[in-house]
Order: C-alpha cells, then sequence, then structure tokens
C-alpha cells in the first residue's frame, strides 16, 4: 500500500466501498446475468449482502474504536473521520436502508414498476449518506450530499408513468439542486475564510475572527439556507409535501428518514464545528427557523386528508423540535438529538410502512378515508400504527416521548424557556392530527373491505419498528448510552 | 415485589390473558376479566390491612433505578391519602366489569381488554412518586379511556372522545414543562427529595417562579377535576361514554386531578398556593352552584349526573383550598364518597339505559312499579348523592363546610347552597322517573334487579351506609397524611398571601403565618 | 488607466452571478431556464473557488471546482431526464403548469 492509500483508509472506507460496489453490480446484473423478471429476487439477496458486509465494516470500526480506545480515526489525511457520532449515524442509515429493501419488492410489483435500479440507486443513495456522516471535508461533504440527492431524484421520479410522482421529482429536483447551489456557494466562502476545506481548519480560521464578520455572516447565511432546505425547515419546506406525496411510498419514507437523518448529520458536522464560533448569530436565526418550522408543520398538518401529506407536514415540525435542541447545544442536546434521530427513524419508517401496506392495485391508498374502520379489517396493523401515532405525538410509554423529554430537557437546562413551551403546546396541536388518523382507524366503521398487501418482508420490518418504537419508550437506557457515546467530540 | 407492586403488574399480566382469549368466546373473557379484577381487589384490601397508620413515610415502597441519566426511577409507595384511592380504583374497575357484562355485545374482547389495563395506569398515577413516572401514568391511563369512549360510546362518541383527548392533553403538557423545570432547579425527579428540599429550605423559588410553576401543574389537575370554566368536555365524556366508562371516568379519573392538587400542589408550591387560594376557592363555589343549576334543568339523565359532578367536585376543590385539617380531610373523604356515590348513579342509570334503551329523564315514569328494588337502590344513591346524614356524602360535606368556616364564613354560605340545590335536582329526577304513571315501554321492558345486577350495586350501597357511619375505619390514615401536607404548606412561605380573602383572620390561616 | 484585477474583483463577479441565479430560479417559468439559473449559481461557485485557490496558492479549491462542474453535469442530466419523462405525460415545460400536486 502506497502513502496515498494506506491500510487505516481502506479500514474507514469499507463500507462505503460495499455499498458502492454492490450498487454498481445490481446496476451490471440485473442488464447481465438477471435479466428475466423472475429472478429479481436475486437481486435482491444481492442488496442485502450489500448492507451485510457495510454492516460488518461499520461492526468491525465500532468494535476497533472500543477495543482500542481511541475517539476517532482519521482517514485520508483527515478527509474522513470515523467517530462514535459517524458510527451511530451509519447503524440509522443502514437500518433505514434495510427497512426500506424489505418493503420496497411487493410495492413495486403492484406499482408496476419494478425494476433493479431501484436498489441499486438505494445502495449508492446510502453511500452518500456514509459520506455526510463520516466525512470532515468540504468537498467529501458535498460529493456525499449530491450522491445522495442525485439517487433521491431519481427514486422520487421512480414511477415513471405516474404524473405525480414526474412532478414531485422535478419540484425536488429544481428546489434541491438550488439549495445545493447555495450551499456549496457557502463552502467555497468557508474555504476563502480558511485556504483549507478541512473542517477542522475552517473551524480554526473562524474561531480567529469575529462572529459578526460579514464574510463570515454571509458564508454562514449562504450555508444554512441550503442546509435548511435539506431538513426541510420552514421556510424553506415547500418541496417537502410535494416530493412526499408524488414520490412511490416506500421512497417517502426512505426520504423522510434517511436523507432527514444523513443531512441532521451534515447540519451538526457543520454548525457544531466550524460554524461554532459564531454560535451568538446562528442562535437566534435558529431559534426562528425551528419555531417557524413548528408553527407551519403542525398547523398545515391539521388540515391534511392525504396520509402522505400529513406525515409530510408532521416531518417538517419533527425538524423544527429536532433543531430545538441543536438550540440547547449543551450535552443534553445534542444527545436529544441524537436519540430523537434515532427514535424517529423508526417510528416515522413505521408510519409509512402502514401506508405501504394500504397501496393496492385498485387503490391509492393515501386518502384518510382508506384507514377507515382498519381496526376491523386488520387489528394488528392498526395498533402497531396506533403505537407509531403515540410516538410521533410524543406520549409515554412510547420511544417519541423519551425524545422530546430530552429536547425540553436540554431547552430548560439552558434556560430557553419560551422555546420549551412553544414546543409544548405544538404537542397538543400534533396530538390533535394523529389522532385524526387514530379516529379513522379506530372509530370509524370499515369502508374498504379489501385485503392489505403484505408480505413476509414488509411484517417482519413492521415488527422491529413496532417493537423498537415501543422498547425504547418503556427500556431506553441502552439506547441513550448509545447515544451518549456517541456525542461528537 | 410488594403487594403493591403486584397490584400494578397483575392487570397488564390481566391484559395480556384477555388478548390471548380467542375473541368468539365473550363467556371466558368476561370471566378472566372479572377474576382479574376481584384479585386486584383483594390483594389491595391486603394493603388496607397491612397499612399501618403511625408510620409517617411511604409504605410498600418499591425504589429501583429506570433511567441512568437523568436519574429517572421506578418509586412507588403509598401513604393514607393513596390507599383508599388505590382502592377505590381496584374497587371500581370489577363493578365496570360486571356493568359491562350485557351492556357492551360488540368487540368484548378490547373492551375487557382495555378496561383492565387501565386498571394499572390508574394504580400508577396514585402510587407514583417519581414526577416523571407519575407523568407517564398519568397519560397511559388517559388512552384507554379514549378508545373506551370513543369506540363504545353513543352517537356522538367521536367528537366527545376527542374532546376529552385534546382538553387532558393541552393541561398536561404543560405539567411536562413544569416538571422538567423543577428537575433542572431540584436535579430530581424523585418526589419525596424534592419535596425534602422545598421544606428544608434548600430548593427555593422566586414567587414568578414558583407561581408559574404552580399554574403548569394546576391547569393539568384542575382540567382533570374539572374545575368551572374548564369543565366543558365532562359532559359530553359522560353522557357519550358506556356505562362503565362513565363510571371510572367519574369515581377515579376525576380523583387523579385532586389527588394531584393535594399531592403535588400544596407540598411542593405552599406559597403560590395560598396566594392565589381565594380565586381558585371563588371557581369551585361557582362550579358548585353552576353544576347545580345547570343538573337541574337536565333532560339527559346522565348530563344531569354529570353535572352534579362538576358540583360535587366543587366542594373537594373548595375543602383543599381552605389549608385546614377538617377541609382537607372532608375533601379526600369527599373523592371517595363521590367515587362511590356518582359511580353507583351511573351503574343504575346504566341499568335503566340497558332496559329502556333511552337517556331521557322523559321517557321514565313509574319505574317503582314494574322494578322496587331498583327503586330502593336509587332512593339510597340519590339520599346519598344529596348529603343525607347516616350515608356517606354527609360526612365529607360536613367536613368541608366546617373547615372553609374557619377560614372564611361567606364560602360556607354559598357552598351551602349547592347542597340545598344538589337536593332539588336529585330528588326531582327520582320524581319524575320512578314515581307517577309508567309508561307503556317502561311497563313492558323495565323489569328488577338481576342477581350480576345486584353485586355490582351492592357492595357500593354498604360502602355507603358504612362510610357515612363509621367513619373511623377510613379516616385516621387520611387525617395523617392530610397533617403532613398541611406540615408542609406551612413551611417556608416566603412571600405573604397578598389578597386575605375578607374575613379570613382565623386560627388556622394565622397558625402557618 | 488599466486597474489590476484582484480577488475582489472576481468575488463581487461571483456574487452578481449568484444573485442573477437567484433571481433567474426565483422568477423565471421555464423549467428549462431554471435548470440553466442553477448552473449559473454552480458557476458563481467555481469563480469563488478558483479565485481563493489563486489567491492562497492552493490546489485544493481547483479540485473543489472540477468537483462542483462534475456534479452540475450529473444535475443536469437527470432533471432534463426528469423534464423529459414528464414531457412524455404531459406535453409542457412551464412550471406553472405542473400543478397536480399544491406548490
Amino acid at each position: 500500500m502506497s502513502q496515498y492509500y494506506t491500510t487505516t483508509d481502506h479500514f474507514v472506507l469499507v463500507p462505503a466501498l460495499m455499498l458502492a460496489l454492490f450498487g454498481c453490480a445490481v446496476l451490471l446484473f440485473e442488464v447481465l446475468v438477471f435479466p428475466h423478471p423472475r429472478q429479481r429476487k436475486w437481486l435482491l439477496l444481492f442488496v442485502l449482502l450489500g448492507l451485510a458486509f457495510a454492516g460488518a465494516g461499520v461492526w468491525r470500526q465500532q468494535n476497533f474504536l472500543a477495543s482500542q480506545g481511541i475517539e476517532e480515526l482519521t482517514a485520508f489525511g483527515g478527509t474522513l473521520t470515523v467517530d462514535g457520532f459517524a458510527i451511530f449515524f451509519n447503524w440509522i442509515f443502514l437500518a433505514a436502508s434495510l427497512i426500506v429493501t424489505l418493503i420496497s419488492y411487493r410495492y413495486l410489483e403492484v406499482e408496476g414498476e419494478h425494476h433493479g435500479e431501484y436498489y441499486g440507486l438505494i445502495l449508492l443513495a446510502n453511500c452518500g449518506m456514509f459520506f455526510l456522516a463520516t466525512g470532515t471535508d468540504l468537498i467529501t461533504l458535498f460529493i456525499g450530499l449530491e450522491l445522495m440527492a442525485l439517487c433521491f431524484y431519481i427514486l422520487v421520479g421512480f414511477l415513471r408513468e405516474d404524473r405525480r410522482s414526474n412532478e414531485a421529482a422535478l419540484k425536488y429536483l429544481l428546489l434541491g439542486a438550488f439549495s445545493s447551489g447555495f450551499l456549496v456557494y457557502g463552502f467555497s466562502v468557508l474555504y476563502g475564510l480558511a485556504g483549507s476545506t478541512k473542517l477542522r481548519a475552517v473551524a480554526d480560521a473562524l474561531a480567529s475572527r469575529e462572529p459578526w464578520d460579514p464574510v463570515v455572516f454571509l458564508a454562514l447565511a449562504t450555508t444554512a439556507v441550503g442546509l435548511l432546505f435539506k431538513i426541510s425547515a420552514v421556510p424553506f419546506h415547500m418541496w417537502a409535501p410535494d416530493a412526499y406525496e408524488g414520490a412511490p411510498t416506500t421512497v417517502t419514507a426512505y426520504l423522510s428518514v434517511g436523507s432527514k437523518a444523513a443531512s441532521f448529520a451534515l447540519l451538526l458536522r457543520v454548525f457544531l464545528m466550524p460554524l461554532g464560533a459564531a454560535r451568538e448569530v446562528w442562535e437566534p436565526l435558529l431559534a426562528a427557523v425551528a419555531v417557524a418550522t413548528m408553527t407551519v408543520g403542525n398547523l398545515a398538518a391539521v388540515t391534511q386528508t392525504n396520509i402522505k401529506r400529513l406525515l409530510a407536514y408532521s416531518s417538517i415540525s419533527h425538524a423544527g423540535y429536532i433543531l430545538l435542541g441543536l438550540i440547547a447545544g449543551n450535552e443534553t442536546g445534542i444527545k436529544g438529538v441524537l436519540v430523537y434521530i434515532l427514535v424517529y427513524t423508526f417510528m416515522n419508517l413505521g408510519a409509512f410502512l402502514v401506508v405501504v401496506a394500504l397501496r393496492r392495485k385498485d387503490l391509492l391508498g393515501e386518502d384518510l378515508d382508506d384507514l377507515a374502520g382498519l381496526v376491523y379489517k386488520s387489528p394488528g396493523y392498526a395498533i402497531l400504527m396506533l403505537i407509531f401515532l403515540l410516538s410521533l405525538a410524543g406520549i409515554p410509554p412510547t420511544a417519541g416521548f423519551i425524545a422530546k423529554y430530552y429536547i425540553f430537557l436540554a431547552l430548560i437546562e439552558t434556560r430557553h424557556y419560551v422555546l420549551a413551551v412553544i414546543g409544548t403546546l405544538y404537542v397538543a396541536v400534533a396530538i390533535y392530527y394523529y389522532f385524526r388518523i387514530v379516529r379513522s382507524m379506530f372509530l370509524a366503521p370499515l369502508a374498504d373491505t379489501g385485503p392489505l398487501t403484505t408480505s413476509f418482508g414488509l411484517r417482519l420490518a413492521l415488527v422491529v419498528t413496532g417493537v423498537l418504537t415501543l422498547g425504547i419508550g418503556i427500556y431506553p437506557e441502552p439506547f441513550l448510552g448509545f447515544a451518549q457515546t456517541s456525542l461528537a467530540r | 415485589m410488594t403487594l403493591l407492586n403486584l397490584c400494578l403488574a397483575l392487570p397488564v399480566a390481566g391484559f395480556l390473558l384477555i388478548l390471548a382469549i380467542p375473541k368468539e368466546n365473550h363467556r371466558a373473557i368476561r370471566t378472566a376479566a372479572l377474576a382479574v379484577s376481584l384479585l386486584v381487589f383483594g390483594l389491595s384490601l391486603g394493603l388496607a390491612v397491612r397499612f399501618d397508620t403511625s408510620l409517617p413515610a411511604y409504605q410498600f415502597v418499591t425504589n429501583v433505578p429506570w433511567i441512568a441519566s437523568p436519574a429517572i426511577r421506578y418509586h412507588v409507595g403509598i401513604d393514607g391519602l393513596s390507599l383508599w384511592l388505590v382502592i377505590l380504583s381496584t374497587l371500581l374497575t370489577p363493578v365496570g366489569v360486571l356493568v359491562s357484562w350485557r351492556y357492551i355485545d360488540r368487540r368484548v374482547k378490547e373492551f375487557y381488554a382495555l378496561l383492565i389495563l387501565m386498571e394499572s395506569g390508574l394504580i400508577g398515577v396514585f402510587v407514583a412518586l417519581d414526577l416523571f413516572l407519575f407523568y407517564v401514568f398519568w397519560e397511559v391511563s388517559l388512552i384507554p379511556m379514549y378508545f373506551l369512549i370513543g369506540v363504545w360510546g353513543h352517537e356522538r362518541r367521536i367528537y366527545a372522545a376527542v374532546k376529552f383527548f385534546l382538553f387532558t392533553m393541552a393541561g398536561s403538557v404543560l405539567m411536562l414543562a413544569a416538571i422538567i423545570y423543577l428537575y433542572t432547579q431540584a436535579a430530581t425527579f424523585d418526589y419525596p427529595a424534592i419535596l425534602s428540599l422545598v421544606a428544608e429550605g434548600r430548593l427555593r423559588f422566586s414567587p414568578l417562579e414558583e407561581t408559574l410553576l404552580f399554574l403548569g401543574f394546576f391547569l393539568a389537575f384542575a382540567i382533570k377535576v374539572p374545575l368551572f370554566p374548564l369543565h366543558t368536555w365532562l359532559p359530553d365524556a359522560h353522557v357519550e361514554a358506556p356505562t362503565a366508562g362513565s363510571v371510572i371516568l367519574a369515581s377515579v379519573m376525576l380523583k387523579m386531578g385532586t389527588y394531584g392538587l393535594l399531592r403535588f400542589s400544596l407540598p411542593l408550591f405552599p406559597s403560590a398556593s395560598r396566594e392565589h387560594a381565594p380565586w381558585i376557592a371563588v371557581l369551585a363555589i361557582i362550579g358548585i352552584i353552576y353544576g347545580a343549576l345547570v343538573a337541574m334543568v337536565q333532560p339527559n339523565m346522565k348530563k344531569l349526573v354529570a353535572y352534579s359532578s362538576v358540583s360535587h367536585l366543587g366542594f373537594v376543590v373548595l375543602g383543599i383550598f381552605s389549608f385546614t385539617q377538617l377541609g382537607l380531610d372532608g375533601a379526600v373523604y369527599q373523592m371517595l364518597n363521590h367515587g362511590i356515590s356518582t359511580g353507583a348513579l351511573f351503574v343504575l342509570v346504566g341499568f335503566l339505559y340497558e332496559r329502556r334503551h333511552s337517556l331521557e329523564i322523559a321517557d321514565y315514569g313509574g319505574v317503582a312499579t314494574p322494578a322496587p328494588n331498583l327503586a330502593v337502590v336509587f332512593m339510597i344513591t340519590t339520599l346519598a348523592s344529596i348529603g343525607l346524614p347516616v350515608l356517606n356524602n354527609f360526612v365529607g360535606e360536613y367536613l368541608v363546610l366546617q373547615g372553609t368556616a374557619q377560614v372564611n364564613f361567606r364560602w360556607t354560605v354559598f357552598a351551602a347552597i349547592g347542597i340545598i340545590l344538589s337536593a332539588c335536582y336529585m330528588l326531582w329526577l327520582y320524581q319524575r322517573a320512578f314515581f307517577g304513571a309508567a309508561p307503556e315501554p317502561v311497563r313492558a321492558h323495565v323489569h328488577d334487579l338481576s342477581p350480576r345486577e345486584w353485586s355490582a350495586i351492592l357492595p357500593l350501597v354498604v360502602l355507603m351506609v358504612w362510610m357515612g357511619t363509621a367513619t373511623q375505619t377510613f379516616l385516621p390514615p387520611i387525617g395523617a397524611a392530610n397533617a403532613r401536607i398541611l406540615e408542609h404548606t406551612r413551611q417556608n412561605v416566603e412571600f405573604h398571601v397578598k389578597q386575605r380573602p375578607p374575613g379570613a383572620a382565623s386560627a388556622e390561616v394565622a397558625r402557618a403565618r | 488607466m488599466l486597474h489590476p484585477i484582484t480577488t475582489v474583483h472576481y468575488l463581487l463577479l461571483s456574487a452578481a452571478l449568484l444573485l442573477v441565479g437567484t433571481i433567474g430560479v426565483l422568477t423565471r417559468r421555464n423549467v428549462v431556464i431554471i435548470l440553466m439559473s442553477i448552473e449559473l449559481i454552480l458557476n458563481a461557485v467555481n469563480i469563488n473557488l478558483i479565485a481563493f485557490s489563486r489567491y492562497f496558492g492552493d490546489v485544493t479549491g481547483q479540485i473543489f471546482a472540477i468537483f462542483v462542474i462534475a456534479v452540475a453535469v450529473a444535475e443536469a442530466a437527470v432533471g432534463l431526464g426528469i423534464l423529459i419523462a414528464l414531457f412524455r405525460n404531459k406535453e409542457t415545460v412551464w412550471a406553472d403548469e405542473i400543478e397536480l400536486l399544491k406548490w
């Protein structure tokens, strides 16, 4: 091995290599080895294998850090950094990819758009997410972001014959590319300030400047606009409901957790490390954004009748809550953010899984009324959905409550009382619209008697997400410990 | 495993047991629910037997870690205040099972599963000694009730269920904020620990802080009680709920609010409680009189009983905010009384509904002729409810009135008007429903009490007489617990009660300074 | 009299391009022109990067610029691909007529 590609570099890169390799292999194999539609299950096996290999890579990194007792492992001259933070997020991404892969097979058959590229794109998007969590260099982060985003543009528009899907993809692409432009403009200014693209060098350069320096502010503002677009914070949220509604539901699920978690990983890296010096500038700005995000997300969700759109607005409001943890900014707050993202991944995925099960050849299954009386037809699904919704609303003893609790605790510890009260009040609003779904499922008479679209993968994914959502709520200790060890630095 | 943990865990086990029974087998489900609830009741009686009034501390305590950081513990225990409320919950659950025997004929399995699960949440609220744990139980008990109302209720059930849920949630999220704030100041969620910090003056709040914290808790409790003008969810919830739901809601759930006031608001925020006592007492009195007046004009039996609850709970709040030993004792006694007698009224109204399928008073008349036993039991319950001596409510109301008289005699006068009004609406109801000419449907459908119905109502009737005569069975633990609460409200009262109620120069208040 | 062209001039040019690009995205309704406006923004970034690279005498900025160019190409390719898919289903390139989903 040369000095340009050491064993450490390789060790750090393995998960991404596996994801990229298997992603490309899936693309090739669909054409060359398994051209027949009936052979697609072999492709699925390949995807699972790729995720398993990537998981093994992450696991070995985690063990290595633990056994050596070191905090972080840098590679490629500081371009990539594996630390607890990166490993935490990589597990979340892999779990999300795995669950989405499990549920997609049957769903794509129903949609009549079952192609191998889908799985390749999921693996490549996951590869991009890896770089977002692991990268500590502006170029790496930008490339990771774009790799993920490009995959998502295509995935959102995956239903080629469906105009809603086309439109959603186009809107997502236009706004996404626009926001990436702003983000990378901010990155270029940061580079200009530091003379280096390494996050640590940028942090040092900013620390030696006044927080209110206009050039710093320009970098901060453009970067923030780009990042806030990605996490769909108000006022940059307009793309989210459209993209969520138009995309295939499995992709919506992936978009709402994978893309959001990865964007938050990026946001945390950028705001805590290089921009940490300018905290006094961005804290009030982010506070205003967070309040606006919770307000718009929660109030707009109240009137929605399309479940995917409702969940889209709810996920906007969740972004607001996560931002609150960053605003608090103490150890509890960052831990709260990590716990929230972990919990959000499972509960939100779970809710979308139920929506996926509703889709049939003859039924879109996206309207609130399509859920009516679900408990009479499939009580198991209704009860699991109830657990997910309770968790999303933040009612004990579910995981969502623990997550919200940490955010509020951090806010009160850091004397952000007004934000804490606003946050708690919006919980009450959120309960109203989540319980519209509950009401429809449990209290309305059965409307549609057709069977749900289920598969082994879907049931497995539902059980896993359900058990985690309830389990983290009842006995959160191991997961809190995991988040604690993953605190950046 | 203490007895108390068994009482908490058994309903959960029963819940799982019921889930395991095939859903067509209604008989087995009902029997299992009854057996589990009776078993829990039996165990809870063991609590009363082994409860030692002379001990000042909490008993049957379990205190184990649950979440490490921040330290949240599974800390439960009971004192004289929670003891009877736990037993009230365990008593009313089998009653709820029995009254639903015929009444619930669809989705039987889910109904009983939820009913039994809710018991655990209710007990948990009364025994939790960790604020975080308390909040968790507080919320957990809500969800089953939402479904009981929403699924098995009458026509406007969904509206009522949502209204019930939103009202209670809106209050409790602010309580959560207050609890977390308390944690950041005290560095613990442990209630006895916080209490001793407050008592020893090591944890001090500025007047503004204490007022806001007090209001955070108070709003959650006041909605639950419900205190006028936050009561509007109650009549809707009661009217739409199935009988068992109404019984549990009125008898146990409303007590969560008054229990919270006594357990948390008064000892933790003594200065703020005293400062705000006057207007709260006024609201309570408005509730007493308003509830009674509105009850009088109700054409619907359940709504009448629901408004009478608003009136009765006004007495409890008034007693609590009199800050006298008698007032507090009366308030707790009245909490139990209301649980028994209003629970019994809802049971009886449920019996009538099962026969005649109507809740309108106008649809009844002359019921005493075809169903004399029912009429007698209803009469006893009515008399208990209006506070006739020898029956239970008299004791509670008397104590409350005497306690208030020590503080402000005008309050006593207005509250007493409420008692007179209660006699009017209850006796008038009785006269319209049970006397006079019996219309054809009443004669055809209304039959007398069956053995199952007897078994549901008889324990309550016995308790009415018992609690009305042998008060010493119940009062000593209550008195001891209340004395400790009052003791806490006298310590470290840092800012003075600015607006003393006119004529409040009683010995009790003076001693508090 | 000739003024020397300094880094600041490049930065001003870049800022101007960013502004033009932003206005283009926000006001133009033809999807192809919106895509072109996004290219303008990315070109503003490139000018920034090259100017800084020259200023520091550091090659990283130029590498970054090459990556940005590659990404811009990929974005345009995917964007036009999606636009063609949409065009097959509904013959329009005007953003106003893409109204199936509420904006």
